[in-house]
């Protein structure tokens, strides 16, 4: 294998999908108290963590994301009253499923910030960091064929 | 078996002859001996061509929703007031009464638009199964007769037992009794054997994960994206199926083995809490593709997970519209 070879610099890529609300202002936070954390990861905002569809995921991880993390609300505290308790069901099983065909489980993560947690977003951030670097870059499901040309 | 269909003719014609339902789908007599095909009958003098016998597979629900979808569609063009409501007869075993249940939970059409005829059901006849049990030599009569099936072939007669050519879901059918009708014909089924019903599901979590991504990947580079199991399945009712956006593309249209995984990881995850475990997926599959072992997953969690089985009950609403403050949240990451 030539793993050892490429992985030398390898940084993981992380895409993280998270709300409006609580984790990107707890991002932001982090940010503006100068709070240091890896640059592995790659912040998508959303409405809430109610709006991820696991498709994004599964997508993601299709188009070579080394690790998938969703954070939202602490339950109760959702915006939109109940958006991060449906997406606590989803996500149950997503991950469950993700992991009984053979993913690991440790590459697809599910967190709350809230709004007032710079300090544990940069932790998360850390944290997922490292799990995912322990796992070494991504090799399945990824797409390695590009799309034809839309014409 | 033949008590039930002559009373089952009888009860369709009546519902017919009554008005009590416009249209009746059930099983019909198909080309192939080994197989009773969907039959859609209009007339009381048709009736007699119902049959009910081991060889009715596929889930009827599924063109419930399409006959009344399509009578719909048709009533666009028609002043409101003329418009009309179409009531559709079905024959239905357990399984089918579960999928209604759901298309009535998801608002898909009303309890009076459709009228059950339920039926006992004691399993199906997999044409899989029976194909591996003759060795490769093809059917040319079939009759079921007790616990065997009597098959004739161009080499003469054999006898296979029941039990070993049913359906993987008919084993450990939990719900093998309608679960809602309006019409019962014949006495409830004996019961079969729920017990075992995750066996299969947890023998594939003890296995490693490199082992079941091999065997994820081995299945599913069988697949070649016929959307035959979308196309059987009474819960992939979209107008517009995820495999056929353009924008955005989810599925990818290239030779890549990812894009036939995330068509399979997508399909069966939509299943989630909504796979009444029919089998009609598994026995359309061209390729036979071990769909069933990563549906029935799905139901294990919602069961374990939510406490929750697809269509049991028409007050048990599927676990992903509910939430509930006091869910589990073990998987989730602490730093």
């Amino acid at each position: 294998m030539t793993e050892q070879n490429t992985n030398e610099g390898w940084e993981p890529k992380i895409v993280a999908f998270v709300c409006n609300w609580c984790t990107y202002a707890g991002a932001d936070l982090a940010g503006i108290s100068r709070i240091q954390y890896p640059p592995t990861v790659r912040i998508i905002r959303l409405p809430c963590s109610g709006r991820v569809n696991p498709f994004y995921i599964v997508k993601a991880l299709q188009e070579g994301a080394d690790g998938v993390l969703v954070s939202g609300c602490h339950p109760g505290e959702c915006h939109y009253i109940t958006g991060n308790l449906s997406a606590r069901r989803k996500f149950a099983m997503l991950k469950s499923f993700l992991s009984y065909i053979g993913f690991e489980a440790d590459r697809t993560i599910f967190t709350w910030v809230s709004a007032s947690e710079g300090e544990k977003f940069a932790n998360v951030i850390k944290g997922v960091t490292e799990k995912v670097r322990a796992l070494g870059p991504a090799e399945k499901m990824v797409k390695t064929i590009g799309e034809p040309a839309q014409a | 078996m033949e008590n039930i269909e002559k009373q089952l003719r009888e009860e369709a014609g009546k519902l017919l002859s009554e008005k009590k339902v416009d249209v009746l789908i059930g099983y019909g007599k198909g080309t192939l001996p080994y197989q009773a095909v969907p039959t859609i009958i209009t007339e009381p003098g048709e009736a007699e061509q119902l049959v009910w016998n081991p060889f009715c597979t596929v889930n009827l629900a599924k063109y419930v929703h399409d006959v009344i979808f399509q009578h719909r569609e048709s009533q666009k063009r028609v002043k409101p007031e003329d418009r009309t409501k179409k009531i559709v007869g079905v024959v239905a075993r357990g399984c089918t009464t579960r999928s209604i249940i759901i298309h009535l939970q998801e608002r898909q059409y009303e309890r009076d638009e459709v009228v059950i005829i339920g039926v006992p059901c004691s399993g199906y006849v997999s044409k899989k199964k029976l194909w591996d049990a003759l060795e490769g030599r093809e059917p040319l009569e079939c009759a079921v007769e007790g616990d065997t099936v009597k098959v004739k072939t161009q080499e003469g007669s054999r006898s296979v037992a029941l039990k070993d050519v049913l359906s993987d879901s008919c084993f450990t059918c939990r719900y093998n009794n309608p679960i809602i009708f309006d019409v019962m014909v014949g006495d409830p089924a004996p019961p079969m054997n729920p017990e075992a019903e995750y066996e299969i599901v947890d023998a594939f979590e003890s296995l490693p994960d490199d082992e079941r991504w091999a065997y994820f990947t081995k299945e599913m580079s069988k697949c070649i994206r016929c959307y035959a199991c979308r196309n059987t399945c009474p819960s992939c009712y979209c107008k517009i199926c995820f495999v056929e956006q353009s924008g955005p593309k989810w599925v990818g249209v290239t030779i890549d083995e990812s894009d036939t995984q995330v068509f399979q990881i997508m399909r069966i995850f939509h299943q989630a809490g909504r796979c009444v475990d029919c089998g009609s997926c598994v026995e359309v599959c061209p390729m036979g593709v071990d769909l069933r072992r990563f549906l029935k997953k799905l139901d294990k969690d919602g069961y374990n997970l939510f406490g929750h089985r697809a269509g049991e009950s028409l007050d048990s609403p599927p676990p992903l519209s509910e939430r509930s403050m006091n869910d589990k949240e073990d998987f989730i990451f602490e730093p």
